[in-house]
């Protein structure tokens, strides 16, 4: 149970309070810089892969590695004749410094290329923008207003988000004459698709890297085009967290994205999200006084011309603002500001941080959450043994902070133990009550240890008092020499405290033999259940059963009696087809009752029913209609000879 | 009292025997038999218990039905009823009977289990 008293630190950047705007909660930090380098500079095997990897270095700010190389590769891998290869070589060229691809074939045929131009109504949106970007690269002309024509017919036919995307990159490549206003108003509309996930993240549901490709490519029309973004300061906050939330690339196009994307948003003409992080743990005592921030834009550069003030401090517990309108100091790029000049109390404060300096500045109002630790010492530990009836008089020993009494101290159920102690914090001596004051009594031969809390009273001084009597049960009774611990924590204590103090020997009455304590072994397992399967219900006898079934069936023994002695007409039985037909009919249907009860469904029944009823119906109604014609012609012939 | 009873039945009976014709009387010991069965059943069930309830309900029903389309028929083939049936001809009668007891005989064994 011993505390560490600095614990790991909290959470530095918290979702701000109230009128606050957002802040990011997911950043690129350094070694994630350093992974995504790592992803992108891969060896390549084609030209599309150069073209990422040399593109999405070149964005993150890294000179590529081996550039002669790279743009011999790129010419060996060009292929004149395909339009993807060319934007990719293209693009790939002209980030390399040293390297040229007007000297390669296609000079000569720069007409041929304007003709080649597949702006015709059955070319992608993809296949526009590599056409268009290739021709910008490479430095050739562009008719801009047909371009932008044919982005407009494209974008009403492709209307899904990666499409508009890249037309809105295609746009930024066009001459600043052209109509690219329609072009711009797809930013607003594309921004109204992103699907807002909790109020943290804003992304689209195709993904990650169809995010990070619409945030590159909408700052990149906007900044071409001159005109601010339609995306609020949240909005831009929330797309960062999108796009820096996956610290780990599925593939090399999905890291390049991420690239352009920190690129576009670390330096673009309208907004610069700005990233505060503290250096370490946001903690200060008086060995570590200052508060250390860094300040960085997206791509961990430092903002060294960034103003960093604290607006407020106050106290978590009492409120009071500490801390108003006072600017950190910059030193090689890290802000800071020393907190224990203004003498602090141990505790939490929360800080709310602006940045300025920059009109550009995204999410530069901070709230942060410092931690001012001390340490502690025990002060007056005093520890006696009293007699309950307070015959004998008391006999105080005081102990001094690390050392053990020399005696131990003999404790039985006539008596009780008392200590009583101080805890001050050290620098300034006021008076602190740490979440954690036990006292521990652990028996070195059974095992057995008993903790219990020691509370302050109303002067912040601590005592505790066993009575040996009342306590028995917590010890099981089982007298002999007991080593006394006091355990001091905190979170905002430096020096957690575990102390043994002293022995005491209690004696208990009605002492029962000392049994080894066994810990409690909680993952034995468990005794088996045994699963009782539902009983079936109780029947009666079968000789009952079949008895009732005998005697229910009786009556039509009796029926047929009955029928026999009444001289049923059984000799009138015509043997006409329908008549036969209709007795076969019905008798199937009776049968077919039987096989509906013991195998087949209503389906299958009411299936074998209409065949076989729509020909009893037939045949009966035939035979019924006979019978009809029999006694209508039988009552005429009575009526006729009666006459 | 009693003798006036017995007297009334005695009289029922000779009247029944004589002067019903013999196509009811053999409705009539249907309806015996049927009223039995029934009566078996409910027995079977106030003795031994309920279970399974599903296959008595369905079996009492049975009866029961058959007893009420039986009742039907012997109204309507009467010939001293005649005046009220005029649409109907005892064959009609017969071939409704039939179809009725179709339907029920489906429910009933639906139900049975």
């Amino acid at each position: 149970l011993l505390l560490v008293g600095s614990l790991v630190s909290l959470v530095v950047l918290v979702l701000a309070l109230g009128a606050h705007a957002l802040t990011p909660s997911h950043h690129l930090t350094p070694s994630d810089l350093v992974r995504l380098q790592d992803v992108l500079s891969q060896p390549y095997t084609d030209l599309k892969a150069a073209y990422l990897s040399i593109v999405g270095q070149s964005k993150l700010g890294l000179s590529v590695a081996g550039s002669n190389e790279a743009c011999d590769f790129i010419k060996s891998n060009l292929d004149p004749s395909s339009v993807e290869s060319l934007f990719y070589a293209a693009e790939a060229s002209q980030t390399i410094a040293s390297c040229c691809m007007m000297n390669t074939n296609f000079k000569q045929t720069p007409n041929k290329k304007n003709k080649q131009l597949p702006l015709n109504e059955d070319s992608t949106m993809s296949q526009i923008h590599q056409a268009v970007s290739a021709l910008s690269f490479l430095g050739l002309p562009l008719a801009s207003q047909e371009v932008v024509s044919a982005l407009k017919a494209r974008i009403s036919k492709e209307d899904n988000v990666l499409a508009i995307t890249l037309a809105l990159q295609t746009a930024s490549h066009l001459s600043q004459q052209a109509e690219l206003g329609e072009i711009l108003e797809e930013i607003e509309d594309l921004a109204a698709r992103l699907d807002d996930l909790g109020g943290v993240y804003l992304q689209f549901e195709e993904g990650l890297e169809v995010t990070a490709l619409f945030v590159s490519a909408a700052y990149a029309l906007s900044d071409h085009v001159g005109v601010e973004p339609p995306l609020k300061e949240d909005q831009v906050i929330q797309l960062l967290n999108s796009v820096f939330s996956k610290k780990s690339w599925d593939s090399l196009s999905e890291a390049f994205s991420v690239a352009s994307a920190a690129a576009a948003l670390a330096d673009n003409r309208f907004h610069k999200p700005v990233i505060v992080s503290a250096v370490g743990p946001a903690t200060v005592s008086h060995s570590q006084p200052l508060l250390q921030l860094q300040v960085m834009d997206v791509l961990c550069q430092s903002l060294s011309s960034a103003n960093v003030l604290v607006e407020t401090a106050t106290s978590a517990a009492t409120k009071a603002t500490i801390l108003s309108q006072t600017p950190f100091t910059q030193r090689d790029g890290i802000f800071q500001l020393n907190f224990m000049a203004s003498q602090p109390a141990s505790g939490y404060y929360q800080f709310s941080v602006a940045i300025s300096g920059d009109s550009r500045l995204v999410g530069n109002h901070i709230e942060l959450k410092v931690k001012v630790s001390t340490k502690v010492s025990i002060n007056n530990m005093d520890l006696s043994v009293v007699d309950k009836d307070q015959s004998i008089g008391t006999k105080t020993t005081r102990v001094e902070y690390p050392n053990k009494a020399k005696s131990s101290f003999i404790a039985d159920s006539h008596q009780n133990f008392a200590m009583s102690f101080q805890l001050v914090d050290e620098s300034t001596g006021v008076e602190l009550t740490p979440h954690q004051t036990f006292v521990r009594l652990h028996n070195q031969k059974t095992g057995q240890e008993v903790v219990f809390v020691a509370e302050p009273d109303s002067k912040n001084l601590y005592k505790f008092e066993l009575d040996t009597a009342e306590r028995k049960a917590e010890f099981d009774s089982i007298s002999g020499t007991y080593a006394l611990y006091l355990m001091v924590g905190d979170a905002t204590l430096e020096n957690p405290v575990l102390w043994n103090m002293a022995d005491i020997v209690l004696k208990f009455p009605d002492e029962e033999a000392p049994s080894a304590i066994q810990s409690k072994n909680l993952y034995v397992p468990k005794p088996e259940i045994q699963h009782l399967f539902r009983e079936p219900e109780r029947r009666p006898p079968t000789v009952l059963s079949n008895t009732f079934t005998a005697m229910v069936l009786s009556p039509f023994l009796l029926l047929l009696l009955l029928w026999f002695k009444l001289g049923a007409n059984v000799s009138n039985f015509s043997l006409s087809p329908s008549s036969v037909l209709f007795h076969v009919g019905h008798a199937a249907m009776l049968g077919l009752m039987y096989v509906y009860w013991t195998q087949l469904n209503m389906f299958q029944t009411l299936k074998y029913l209409a065949i076989i009823g729509s020909l009893t119906f037939l045949a009966g109604n035939r035979m019924l209609a006979q019978k009809a014609v029999k006694r209508y012609c039988a009552s005429l012939y009575v009526q006729l000879a009666l006459q | 009292m009693s003798n006036s009873v017995i007297s009334v039945i005695s009289r029922f009976l000779e009247e029944y025997t004589t002067s019903t014709p013999n196509k009811l009387k053999v409705v009539d010991a249907y309806l015996l038999y049927i009223l039995l069965t029934g009566a078996f059943q409910f027995l079977y069930c106030l003795l031994v218990g309920t279970f399974p309830f599903n296959s008595f309900l369905s079996g009492f029903i049975s009866c029961v039905g058959s007893f009420i389309l039986a009742v039907c028929l012997r109204i309507q083939i009467n010939p001293q009823n005649k005046g009220e049936f005029l649409t109907v001809s005892p064959e009609r009668a017969f071939a409704d009977f039939l179809f009725a007891h179709t339907v029920l005989h489906l429910v009933v064994v639906n139900f049975i289990g």
